[in-house]
C-alpha cells in the first residue's frame, strides 16, 4: 500500500463512517425533534 | 411552493395522531394492512433489503480487478444515481401508498395518470419476481455450506481444486458432462428450508414478518461482519508460493498486500475504459437495489407523513458501510494473505462464486478458529441473502392483494406454489445457463432498464418540482438544493445513456444467443418463456383490474387540484 492508497482509503472510510454516524445519530439520537417515531 | 419548515412544522403537528404503526397504511384509500411498527425497524429492512451476497462477494469480484480506479466511478455512481434513485423510488413508494398502492403499475399511474403507465409499472413486479426464483435458491446454498462447516463435512479439502469438486457435487453437477439434470439431495434439503422460510416471513404482516427478521438479522449480520473483517485485518503475514506464466516465485504476503487490491491505484488510465464506468454503475443499482420495485412496496407502507429523506439516506449508508468497508476488508485480502495476489486473480477470474464456496472455505480450514469463523461467514452470508429475498416477492403480493383483491395469506399461497414450481427448472438445469439467463435480463439488464424507466417518469413525467416537494413531506433531512438538479437532469440522463450502452454492447447478441452451445438453446428458451409467461399474467392481471375495479384507480379530489 502506497501512502496515497492509505489516504484514499481513510478519506473514504472515514466520509462513510461520518454519513452513518449522522444519519443513525439523527434518526434515533436524543436531539431529533418529538416526531412520535416509536411506539 | 410552501418552505422546508413550513412542511416540516406542519406534520409535526400531525404527528399526535399519525404516528408508527397506529392503524391503516395509507391515508385516502386505507385497507386492513398495518404499517412498519418502528423507524428502527423499517431502516433495518431497508438496508436489509440493500445488503445482499452481493455486498461481500459481488463488490469484490467487480472492484478487485481495477484496484483503486475503480472506487471513483462507484462513488460518482453512488451519489449521482443510486442515492436519488433510492430517494425517488420511497418517494414513488409512500406517494402511491397513501392511495393504497403497494406495487408500481398503481403508483406509476398515481405519478402520470395515462394507460400505458400502469403498464410500465410491470417491471416493479416482475424483475424482483424473477429474481427472486434463483437469489433464493443461491442463498441455501449459503445455509448448507454453513452446515456443511459446522459439522467439517469438506474438513481435509485444503485446494481450491478439491473445494471446487465439493461445490460441484454440492450442486449436483458432479454426473459427468452429459448429465440432464444438476440434483443433489443435500442442496434440495437446503432449498427447501430456505424456500419455506421465505414465503413464511413474506405471508405474515409486515410489522410481524420481514420487520421483526430485519430487525434481529441486520444487527447480527453487521455484528458477523465486524468480527470477520477485524479477524481478516489481524492475519499475520504468510509466505505464499505463486505460479505466474510458469514460473514459480516465493514471498510474503501481508494484509495491506490484501487491501492495496482494493485501494492502491496503479494505472488512472483505466477510468478511459467505458467496462470501468458499466461495471461500477451496474453494480451500484444492484448493491442498492433500486430499479427492482422492492424498495417502492417498502415505502408503500409509509404514512404521508413519515420521513423519508433521512431514512433513504440511513439504508444507502448502512449497505455501504457493509460492502466498502466490511465487503472490502474479508473476501480479496484474505484471498492475497493466503494464496497470493496472482492465486487472488485466477480466483476472482472464475467468478463470485468461486471466492465464496471454494477460496475461503481452502482459508478458513487453515485458520485457527477456522471452522467458527467458516460458520460465521456462512451464516453472515444467509442473513444477508435473506434480508434481501424477503422482499422479492412483496411487489407481487402486494399487487395480487391491492389490485387483484385477492386476500393475503391466499395470494401467499398462490406465489409459494407458482415459485416452486418455476424453481424446479433453475435447480434442475442450472449447469445448462438457466439461471445466467434469468440473470441477465432480470437481474441486470432489466433493472437498468426499469431505473431509467423510473428517473424519467418521475423527474420529467410527475415533474421534479412536485416529485421535490413531495419527497420533503415529512423530511427530518432536508436534501441540498443541488439533489434537486442532480435529479432532474444528470440522474435520468445517466440512467437513459446506461441502457443505451447495454443495447450497443451485446444486448442483441444475447436476443440472438450468441455463442450459446446448441444444446443449451431449449433451457435458455425455457427461461425466456417463464418470464414471458409471468409478464403475461401481469399485464392481463393490470388490465383486469382497472377493468373490474374503476373506483380504485379514479383520480382524487386532491390529486385533480394539485395537477
Amino acid at each position: 500500500m502506497t501512502l496515497f492508497s492509505w489516504i484514499y482509503m481513510a478519506i473514504a472510510w472515514s466520509l462513510i463512517i461520518a454519513v452513518n454516524v449522522f444519519c443513525f445519530v439523527r434518526s434515533f439520537g436524543n436531539k431529533r425533534p418529538p416526531s412520535g417515531h416509536d411506539v | 411552493m410552501p418552505g422546508f419548515d413550513a412542511l416540516r412544522r406542519d406534520v409535526y403537528n400531525s404527528r399526535g395522531f399519525m404516528g408508527w404503526g397506529e392503524g391503516e397504511r395509507g391515508m385516502a384509500f386505507s385497507n386492513d394492512r398495518t404499517g412498519w411498527a418502528t423507524r428502527f425497524g423499517l431502516v433495518m429492512a431497508m438496508a436489509g433489503n440493500a445488503v445482499g451476497l452481493g455486498n461481500f462477494l459481488r463488490f469484490p469480484g467487480k472492484a478487485a480487478p481495477y484496484g483503486g480506479a475503480f472506487m471513483v466511478p462507484y462513488f460518482l455512481a453512488l451519489v449521482l444515481l443510486g442515492i436519488p434513485l433510492m430517494w425517488m423510488e420511497w418517494t414513488i413508494g409512500r406517494h402511491g401508498g397513501t392511495f393504497g398502492h403497494g406495487s408500481t403499475p398503481g403508483m406509476f399511474h398515481r405519478l402520470w395518470n395515462r394507460p400505458i403507465s400502469k403498464y410500465l409499472g410491470i417491471f416493479g413486479i416482475l424483475l424482483p419476481a424473477m429474481v427472486g426464483i434463483y437469489y433464493i435458491y443461491i442463498e441455501s446454498w449459503s445455509l448448507g455450506y454453513a452446515w456443511q462447516t459446522l459439522v467439517g463435512s469438506y474438513w481435509g479439502k485444503g485446494t481450491q481444486e478439491e473445494m471446487s469438486q465439493v461445490f460441484v457435487n454440492y450442486l449436483g453437477m458432479g454426473a459427468g458432462e452429459g448429465s440432464q439434470v444438476s440434483f443433489s439431495a443435500q442442496s434440495y434439503l437446503f432449498f427447501l428450508v430456505a424456500f419455506v422460510l421465505n414465503i413464511v416471513i413474506m405471508s405474515l404482516a409486515i410489522s410481524k414478518g420481514i420487520e421483526v427478521v430485519a430487525k434481529y438479522c441486520m444487527p447480527l449480520l453487521l455484528l458477523l461482519g465486524m468480527v470477520l473483517a477485524i479477524r481478516v485485518l489481524t492475519l499475520p503475514p504468510m509466505e505464499v508460493t505463486q505460479v505466474v506464466d510458469g514460473v514459480a516465485t516465493t514471498r510474503t504476503f501481508s494484509i495491506t498486500d490484501g487491501l492495496a487490491q482494493i485501494w492502491r491505484v496503479d494505472d488512472w488510465s483505466v477510468l478511459k475504459e467505458p467496462a470501468i464506468w458499466l461495471t461500477a454503475t451496474g453494480q451500484i443499482f444492484f448493491t442498492l437495489s433500486v430499479g427492482l420495485g422492492m424498495v417502492h412496496s417498502y415505502a408503500s407502507y409509509l404514512r404521508k407523513q413519515h420521513d423519508l429523506t433521512l431514512s433513504g439516506l440511513t439504508a444507502c449508508a448502512a449497505n455501504e458501510f457493509v460492502e466498502v468497508i466490511l465487503g472490502g476488508t474479508i473476501v480479496i485480502p484474505a484471498a492475497v494473505v493466503f494464496f497470493g495476489v496472482a492465486g487472488m486473480q485466477q480466483t476472482v477470474e472464475k467468478g463470485i462464486f468461486a471466492i465464496g464456496f471454494q477460496a475461503l472455505p481452502v482459508i478458513f480450514q487453515q485458520m485457527p478458529g477456522g471452522r467458527v469463523f467458516g460458520t460465521m461467514w456462512f451464516v453472515l452470508l444467509f442473513l444477508a441473502g435473506l434480508t434481501s429475498s424477503m422482499a422479492m416477492f412483496t411487489p407481487l403480493l402486494l399487487f395480487l392483494e391491492d389490485e387483484l383483491r385477492v386476500p393475503r395469506r391466499k395470494a401467499a399461497a398462490m406465489i409459494g406454489v407458482a415459485v416452486f414450481l418455476m424453481m424446479q427448472p433453475v435447480i434442475l438445469f442450472m449447469h445448462r445457463g438457466v439461471v445466467d439467463e434469468l440473470d441477465y435480463w432480470m437481474g441486470d439488464f432489466g433493472l437498468v432498464l426499469f431505473g431509467a424507466i423510473e428517473a424519467v417518469v418521475f423527474a420529467w413525467i410527475f415533474g421534479m418540482k412536485r416529485g421535490w416537494r413531495e419527497m420533503h413531506v415529512g423530511a427530518e433531512l432536508r436534501v441540498p438544493r443541488i439533489f434537486y438538479y442532480v435529479m432532474k437532469y444528470i440522474t435520468p440522463v445517466y440512467a437513459v445513456a446506461l441502457v443505451a450502452w447495454y443495447v450497443r454492447s451485446g444486448l442483441w447478441d444475447k436476443i440472438a444467443m450468441k455463442g450459446v452451445a446448441p444444446e443449451n438453446v431449449p433451457y435458455l428458451w425455457l427461461a425466456r418463456g417463464m418470464i414471458l409467461s409471468v409478464a403475461a399474467f401481469l399485464l392481463w392481471g393490470i388490465w383486469h383490474a382497472w377493468r373490474t375495479h374503476p373506483r380504485l384507480f379514479e383520480k382524487t379530489e386532491t390529486e385533480a387540484a394539485s395537477q
